[in-house]
């Protein structure tokens, strides 16, 4: 009897299905709406003449400002996310005892799973300018009148921080774990002092931990819109609110199309051309034998 | 490779907890100082990450009107909770659409995950590319795609079950859980080898069985994380859910975005804290189940983030 075995990737047809009918349709008839226009005051959109009028509107000073203002709200939080999860997932892989990380791993993850939005309030709260935190600060001396965070870029920032945080630490936790204490102690027996195993071992392999949380914080905080609804008010406006509110209020699908297709566009290029910089960066600290953790082995 | 780091890590920590223990060896560890600045920080970005979730709990017993102004301590925002009925509803619309996203997306991803780990081929660069597509576009154009295509199927093609709330949100939720079951599933059975299935087939299981009695079993951790992922990304979905739910079936975080711009009440809090509560006691026990089929802690958050 000859061995049955199942064709080739039978098993991922419905996935393909599913995901070219509900992703990729949809967001190609996005891509052909934005060549379209507004059509009359009640209709959304047509494409009976088509043209890129509608990228120019996109981009034109309005809107620029927006999309200009979300590029640096995307580039300083995924720098500050980096900056203070890198000393935590560090701490958690290599100074904490195995028996606790388990626990702490937890710690990370419970606001994770915490509603988003619920958690977004819970800084509104927190921001306000009869909230305690105001109060308190007010009371020690450190401002001179309530707290005017709220409604500003900086309660967008300390938002988007925040909720993306742990995306940074998972996979930097998992980098550092898989790195091991083996390897760090053999370059510390060769002779390699604290820093320079930090930097020439640690870090060059937990290069694809690093530049996994730098996507995944960088990618969903671009195209964030909560919580700039929550904390940003007018003057925090984010490009997923301009977006949204195309399709919502202004009831203008061409536009708004053309907006979606530059928000994507923008995160595609601009984080190739920071995955180039960071490349240029750490050149100098790249060393000549190429560090490879076995895998699978 | 796993088995020894375990016992090398266990050696350091052993070795740690003895130099603290026997005061013969009681010389402090060079290490200390930066060891403490690294934990104070440890612990300074926890009270951050808790920071709000305090705030909620606390202002869930908040007896004001309004949630933002504290007024007193009560348990009056969870008795209004059974007068209203909206609430109620909201919440219950998420669960379902959870669960139904969470199975569905579970399915499929499974399958797509194990044929790419077992089926090997050129087509799973194609399939991977189109999972990391859906995976960094951002929610609100997938949002905003949707929303035209779901009312062309259901009104301009006459597919009414499109029309259906419940359905429409299942179809906004499952995308990206998809791509992240497929992705752990797949993670998990690339470390596995393939050698027990095809022993299995050898013996003459037929394909069928031998996916349910060996395939399954061993991606069952990955399978089990990714369902618990999908359910969880599906109860907090609120973009997506708020451009294709249909009025009369409004999920609980659109009906929070909604009193966002409209005034939040204490009751929101309320709720959010019975959730948390629910959320916590499944984490548990997946996390239970986990470790009873012999994962460390380390081995689970590597599961569940994906590889």
């Amino acid at each position: 009897m000859p061995k049955l075995r199942w064709p080739k990737a039978t098993l991922a047809l419905p996935a393909w299905v599913w995901l070219l009918a509900f992703f990729a349709a949809p967001v190609g008839l996005i891509i052909w709406y934005s060549f379209g226009y507004k059509p009359g005051i009640f209709g959304t959109h047509s494409n009976d003449i088509l043209s890129l009028d509608r990228y120019a509107e996109a981009l034109s000073p309005t809107f620029f400002a927006t999309f200009s203002n979300t590029l640096w709200v995307g580039i300083v939080g995924t720098l500050i996310c980096l900056v203070i999860g890198m000393p935590v997932a560090y701490w958690m892989a290599v100074k904490v005892p195995v028996s606790r990380r388990g626990l702490l791993l937890a710690a990370i993850m419970i606001p994770f799973w915490t509603n988003f939005l619920v958690r977004t309030i819970g800084w509104q709260i927190i921001l306000s300018p009869q909230g305690w935190l105001s109060q308190g600060l007010e009371a020690i001396g450190v401002i001179d009148g309530p707290l005017e965070i709220l409604y500003t870029r900086t309660a967008v920032l300390i938002g988007v921080v925040y909720n993306y945080l742990p995306l940074m630490i998972l996979p930097l936790f998992v980098a550092f774990d898989r790195v091991g204490e083996p390897l760090r102690e053999a370059s510390k027996d060769l002779g390699a002092g604290r820093l320079h195993t930090f930097l020439r071992v640690t870090i060059p392999l937990a290069r694809p931990g690093i530049i996994a949380g730098l996507l995944l914080v960088y990618i969903p905080l671009m195209g964030d819109y909560i919580t700039a609804t929550v904390l940003g008010g007018a003057k925090g406006n984010m490009a997923g609110q301009l977006v949204a509110s195309q399709f919502q209020n202004a009831q203008n699908w061409a536009l708004g199309a053309a907006m979606a297709v530059v928000l994507i566009l923008t995160i595609l290029i601009s984080a190739a051309v920071l995955g180039l910089i960071i490349w240029l960066a750490t050149l100098p600290f790249r060393s000549h034998y190429r560090l490879r953790l076995g895998s699978g082995s | 490779m796993t088995e020894t780091k375990r016992i090398a890590l266990e050696r350091s920590a052993a070795r740690r907890s003895d130099a603290s223990d026997s005061p013969a060896t009681a010389v402090k560890p060079r290490r200390s100082v930066s060891d403490r600045l690294f934990a104070i920080w440890g612990i300074i970005v926890l009270l951050f990450l808790f920071a709000p979730i305090i705030v909620i709990l606390v202002y869930s017993f908040n007896t004001g009107r309004l949630l933002i102004s504290f007024d007193g301590f009560g348990i009056e925002p969870f008795l209004t909770i059974l007068n209203k009925p909206a609430i109620q509803s909201a919440v219950w619309v998420s669960i379902r659409a959870g669960v139904f996203s969470a199975l569905f997306a579970t399915a499929i991803g499974t399958f797509a995950g194990v044929a790419m780990a077992r089926r090997p081929g050129k087509w799973v660069g194609w399939f991977l590319v189109l999972l990391v597509l859906v995976t960094v576009t951002p929610e609100i154009v997938d949002a905003v795609s949707l929303l035209p295509w779901v009312v062309f199927l259901g009104q301009d093609l006459g597919l009414t079950i499109f029309n259906d709330g419940i359905f429409r949100l299942v179809v906004g939720n499952s995308l990206f859980s998809i791509a992240v079951v497929s992705y752990i599933v797949r993670a998990r059975l690339v470390g596995i080898s393939a050698s027990l299935e095809e022993a299995s087939a050898d013996l003459y299981a037929p394909p069928l069985r031998t996916f349910w009695r060996i395939t399954l079993p061993l991606a069952m951790p990955a399978v089990l994380a990714g369902g618990l992922l999908s359910f969880t990304l599906s109860l907090d979905n609120t973009i997506i859910a708020s451009f294709v739910s249909v009025s009369g079936t409004t999920p609980w975080p659109v009906y929070v975005l909604s009193a966002v711009r409209s005034g939040l009440r204490p009751e929101i809090a309320s709720v959010s804290t019975l959730m948390l509560i629910v959320t916590l006691l499944s984490l548990a026990v997946v996390a239970w189940v986990l470790k009873r089929s012999g994962d460390s802690a380390t081995q689970i958050a590597r599961t569940m983030a994906g590889g």
